[in-house]
């Protein structure tokens, strides 16, 4: 019964709503395709660690690892653009892998929404903060070994936050990609990326070693 | 006053997701200045109206922002007002920006309005049962933001007490915060896993548990669900008729007017100012309430 229901789900109805609303929406059908894509992205991910994590430790040291990327933005507010979430979900996901890295980013682009405000970006801003977390998740070894390995994917994953953001926003506003429009937005933004690709940097420079220690204290000590 | 935030938050959720998808994807004028105005009323409902003026002051410059930049990234449609740089500036494109501002500007109210009513109790309530663990994560890190912030406030004032100031310099502000965040990450993951004890002590991930919750689906609710379903029918059907279809380039189109657009016009109407009515409704029958005590 429930597998009848999850397939009618995946091959009927997700098809359908997509589709139906293509056609339906023919001005959007972009915007609405890439929302859809970008919401049924984060679908695996939900659905593997539904399945897989029965760890209470590990469920509860995720809520922790967010709970402190959103404080860090609270407690880095005098120094605008400075907010140390990137670097809390890689550092996750160098320690505990790329599914917890996964979680962590996606679920502090939910919290943090939740005080300063929800949108249609939220999805697009918990698959960019989550595929962030999955890649440092693969490329967690290097990235403990190697500090210029990590200062750089520090910088590229500021800048390329900020560039999968703006293609959402250039087509919902056009129905088309307007590259005129993309580019302007990526100049009048150039600022903020330079800012995260800066500040990811520092952060991920200073607090690797300190909290991955940390981290390792606490693996060996409640034997994770 | 919150009237509409008493619904069930099934309700709630179908509501808002409803009145988001048409204003974000229906390019029709009417329906989405509707959307606009709706969301601006409930909004104002909601805010203390000591705050209307700052809120104000930040949508309409987003507004013009939006509105006239447009004709610059875009140089479709037939009639030219001017050219600059050797490029057309076309009425389409300036009426088209317009739209796009009326349209940013709804989207941004309602989800603004979203964020105040669907509080993360009730997104937890609704998530809870088809996605246990990952609300449980949710619900956790809910609640650790405060408990973190507390003693966020109390490692910088010990380190205030034994004499460790931040200074004004850039360098300085940015070590005295890692240091605390570093004493805070150490502390908090310890508490962390201590909570994962005691959760497993009291019998976490055992069959049969029930969770808690306020909510219960009453007739009025059923009453909202079904009101707010056929109003969406109505308009999507309507859409996918063209009976409301509305084009900006190359020309701009004329407005449908006949009785089966303007029943449509009207029930998407009735649709977006739907929680503006609840909320006034509310207040009156508190007004009343006070003026007979």
């Amino acid at each position: 019964m429930k597998k009848w229901l999850s397939c009618g789900i995946f091959f009927v109805v997700i098809p359908a709503v997509v589709i139906g609303g293509a056609v339906l929406f023919q001005e959007k059908q972009y915007a609405w395709i890439t929302l859809w894509v970008t919401v049924l992205s984060c679908v695996p991910f939900f659905f593997r660690f539904e399945k897989k994590e029965n760890n209470a430790k590990r469920l509860i040291l995720i809520a922790a690892m967010t709970a402190l990327s959103v404080v860090g933005r609270i407690l880095f507010m005098p120094l605008p653009g400075f907010k140390p979430v990137t670097a809390m979900v890689v550092i996750t996901a160098m320690y505990f892998g790329g599914e917890a890295g996964f979680m962590t980013g996606a679920l502090s682009a939910v919290i943090s929404n939740f005080s300063f405000g929800q949108g249609p970006w939220t999805p697009f801003q918990m698959l960019s903060w989550g595929l962030i977390g999955f890649a440092a998740g693969l490329l967690a070894e290097p990235l403990k070994k190697n500090r210029v390995l990590l200062a750089v994917f520090g910088a590229l994953s500021g800048a390329v936050y900020s560039f999968l953001m703006d293609i959402w926003t250039v087509l919902w506003a056009d129905g088309t990609f307007n590259g005129a429009r993309y580019a302007a937005a990526l100049v009048s933004a150039a600022q903020f990326t330079l800012i995260y690709a800066v500040s990811n940097v520092i952060f991920l420079l200073l607090l690797a070693k300190p909290i991955g220690s940390i981290l390792e204290r606490i693996r060996t000590k409640y034997a994770l | 006053m919150k009237a509409f935030g008493n619904y069930h938050p099934a309700v709630l959720m179908v509501y808002f997701l409803s009145v988001l998808l048409v204003a974000m994807f229906v390019t029709n004028p009417v329906l989405q200045l509707s959307a606009l105005s709706g969301g601006a009323l409930f909004a104002m409902a909601l805010e203390r109206p000591g705050n209307w003026a700052r809120d104000g002051a930040f949508y309409v410059p987003l507004f013009f922002m939006v509105a006239v930049t447009n004709p610059l990234f875009s140089h479709n449609g037939v009639t030219p007002l001017f050219f600059l740089n050797g490029n057309p500036v076309t009425l389409e494109a300036f009426v088209y920006g317009i739209a796009i501002g009326v349209m940013v500007i709804g989207v941004i109210l309602w989800c603004k309005c979203y964020s105040r009513i669907m509080t993360s109790d009730k997104f937890l309530y609704l998530f809870g049962r088809i996605i246990p663990k990952l609300s449980l994560v949710l619900s956790m890190a809910l609640r650790f933001i405060p408990m973190f912030k507390r003693q966020m406030h109390r490692v910088s004032r010990a380190r205030r007490a034994m004499g460790l100031y931040a200074a004004d310099s850039f360098t300085d502000k940015l070590k005295s915060r890692m240091s605390v965040f570093m004493a805070m990450i150490a502390w908090s993951l310890e508490n962390a896993m201590e909570t994962a004890a005691s959760m497993k002590a009291r019998g976490y991930g055992i069959k049969g548990r029930t969770n808690f919750s306020l909510f219960r689906f009453t007739a009025r609710d059923g009453v909202l669900l079904s009101v707010c379903i056929l109003l969406l029918g109505v308009t999507l059907v309507g859409t996918a008729m063209g009976e409301m279809a509305f084009y900006y380039y190359p020309r701009i189109s004329h407005l449908n007017v006949t009785p089966l657009a303007l029943f449509l016009y009207g029930a998407f109407g009735i649709l977006s100012f739907l929680p503006f009515f609840v909320e006034i409704k509310g207040a009156l029958i508190w007004k009343y309430y006070v003026w007979k005590m």
